[in-house]
């Protein structure tokens, strides 16, 4: 499908108030590790979603199942309408759906202008070589535009993996700790991106240890533990919640 | 280099080799075409190996495929002209290519590596037996003796090599996606680049440029056997002349193949044998690893950190460290 169906396609959705992305009984196991287990949740339009939950909760499994990199056993996946569940990564990538990784996945012999070209290359060619100017500049990578990317500093690396994402002009965006280990400064034109983005109506699904970044930008936050949502709603409403807390800091004695 | 330089001093080396002729004697031409041969063949295995990092040890099949189909063709039981016989091979190593590529190109590093170089033992060995090859005797070709038409006919595939690979590598979106599925293939996918078909479009465009210049060869030489074409040093010299002017980069398999066929007719003619260029070509494969990762189309660019070079990735993948699926 091409950008230009994706995007009427997706007017028309906006309109009938159907949900971005909705997964209902998904499930994956690897050996006796049971990383989904039953997973339900929707993300709508236009929100920005926290995922939240321990190291091992089953997060990145969620991401990767939801981005084509890993095959659900059984369940649904409904990306913008479609069912997505077992489609390869790239026809996923077409609908209108983008990811960040957790290590930062660059091309690392390619300079940062051909890294944020590469993300336009199976999208929308015209008049990216002026979309990856604004990236730059939006990013402050005007300086390193011809270093490669193996030679970037790590949070320019971040930055970078940020600016591909901006390149492709997706519906959905799923970031992967997008700002972990970065300088405030750094942090803060990411956020704003994010914000800009979300403005300009795409929608984001971002897993996140850093609360202070949940708490300020998402709409909602979801958590999981064990492969399962174990609860959603607004940060307050999480932070009050007995359920989370025990994943976070164990049961009470 | 900024792109402008680049294709004029394309021009230039193109116009001062159309009027190389006028200059040299049928010696040193023939030394030129082979030369210019050798350019080519480093650029196509640049763009399986270089551009999209999958190290093939095999690619004098393609060469051998291009070869035979001209020996065959042209030969007693068909008598085909000459251009005739070129689109079979090139379809020919297209094919084969696909059929190839399609299970190998799941298979990174060394097992890419190791499963080309048995497809070309294998192919070696079977041109051996069979008949239409002329088993281990080889074929003869309709000689045809003039200079000027091959080194002509080398020079306009080479210029098509280099016109093609820089148009698709260096200026079109194909060269990003194949590029980035090198560095990265879960990234590229998840850019909505189709990396299973991208990747073996890369290697059946490289598989056919090989085989054009293995037609060319044969038609040359006028006489082909399967140690000639299909041998395995026919991949080693590729390997080494695109290491030595720079793995993946555009001028680096123009440089290195030039260089490294020109050390091979001095050694040829003062010692007389060519043991002592495969020594070299061992001693150059250390060099270049040690002292020169970025061959030496790197001296020309600007570098980046030491240690970060292409060559040295692709190294440490083909050993099965820091490889990534």
């Amino acid at each position: 499908m091409t950008a230009g169906a994706a995007q009427s396609r997706d007017m028309a959705a906006r309109a009938s108030g159907q949900p971005i992305l909705a997964i209902r009984g998904l499930k994956r196991r690897f050996g006796g590790i049971v990383a989904a287990n039953d997973v339900n949740l929707e993300v709508r339009r236009g929100e920005i979603v926290g995922l939240i939950g321990p190291n091992g909760s089953g997060k990145s499994t969620l991401f990767n199942l939801v981005s084509g990199m890993f095959k659900p056993d059984s369940g649904q996946i409904l990306f913008n309408g479609t069912d997505i569940a077992g489609m390869k990564a790239h026809r996923i990538a077409r609908l209108g759906l983008a990811r960040t990784f957790q290590i930062p996945a660059l091309f690392e012999n390619m300079t940062v202008t051909e890294n944020l070209l590469a993300a336009a290359a199976e999208g929308q060619w015209d008049g990216a070589h002026e979309r990856a100017e604004v990236a730059m500049q939006l990013l402050t990578l005007e300086a390193v535009r011809d270093n490669r990317a193996i030679d970037l500093s790590g949070g320019q690396q971040k930055l970078l993996e940020f600016g591909r994402i901006i390149m492709r002009r997706a519906l959905l965006i799923l970031l992967d700790e997008v700002t972990a280990g970065v300088h405030p400064n750094i942090r803060k034109i990411i956020l704003d991106a994010i914000v800009k983005l979300r403005d300009e109506g795409a929608t984001f699904f971002l897993i996140e240890h850093d609360m202070e970044l949940v708490r300020s930008v998402c709409d909602r936050i979801i958590v999981m533990d064990a492969g399962q949502v174990i609860t959603t709603g607004t940060f307050d409403e999480i932070a009050r919640d007995s359920q989370v807390m025990q994943a976070y800091l164990g049961r009470r004695a | 280099m900024k792109r402008w330089p680049s294709i004029l001093l394309l021009v230039v080396i193109l116009v001062a080799l159309a009027l190389l002729p006028q200059f040299v004697n049928a010696y040193w031409l023939r030394i030129a075409t082979g030369a210019l041969m050798w350019a080519g063949l480093a650029c196509s295995w640049n763009i399986i190996g270089g551009y999209a990092g999958y190290i093939d040890f095999g690619h004098s099949a393609f060469f051998g495929i291009g070869a035979y189909a001209t020996a065959i063709l042209m030969g007693g039981s068909f008598g085909w002209p000459f251009a005739a016989t070129v689109p079979v091979g090139l379809v020919a190593a297209a094919l084969v290519a696909a059929v190839i590529g399609g299970p190998t190109l799941r298979l990174r590093g060394a097992y890419f590596a190791i499963a080309t170089w048995a497809f070309a033992e294998m192919l070696l060995q079977l041109v051996n037996v069979l008949e239409i090859t002329g088993g281990t005797g080889g074929l003869s070709l309709p000689p045809f003796l003039d200079e000027n038409f091959f080194y002509f006919t080398m020079l306009a595939a080479v210029a098509l090599t280099y016109g093609v690979t820089w148009l698709l590598f260096e200026r079109s979106r194909f060269g990003y996606k194949v590029k980035a599925l090198r560095d990265h293939e879960a990234a590229a996918e998840s850019m909505g680049i189709n990396t299973s078909l991208v990747k073996l479009q890369a290697f059946a465009l490289s598989a056919v440029l090989a085989a054009l210049f293995g037609s060319i060869f044969a038609y040359w030489v006028t006489f082909i056997n399967p140690k000639s074409v299909l041998g395995g040093d026919i991949t080693d010299q590729m390997v080494v002349m695109v290491l030595l002017g720079g793995l993946g980069s555009f001028w680096g398999p123009a440089l290195g193949g030039v260089a490294l066929f020109l050390i091979n007719r001095l050694i040829w003619m003062n010692f007389g044998d060519t043991a002592f260029y495969i020594a070299i070509l061992g001693a150059a494969i250390i060099l270049v690893v040690l002292f020169l990762p970025e061959g030496i189309a790197g001296l020309f660019t600007r570098r980046g950190k030491p240690g970060n070079s292409l060559l040295r990735q692709s190294l440490a993948r083909l050993v099965g460290r820091g490889g990534r699926a």
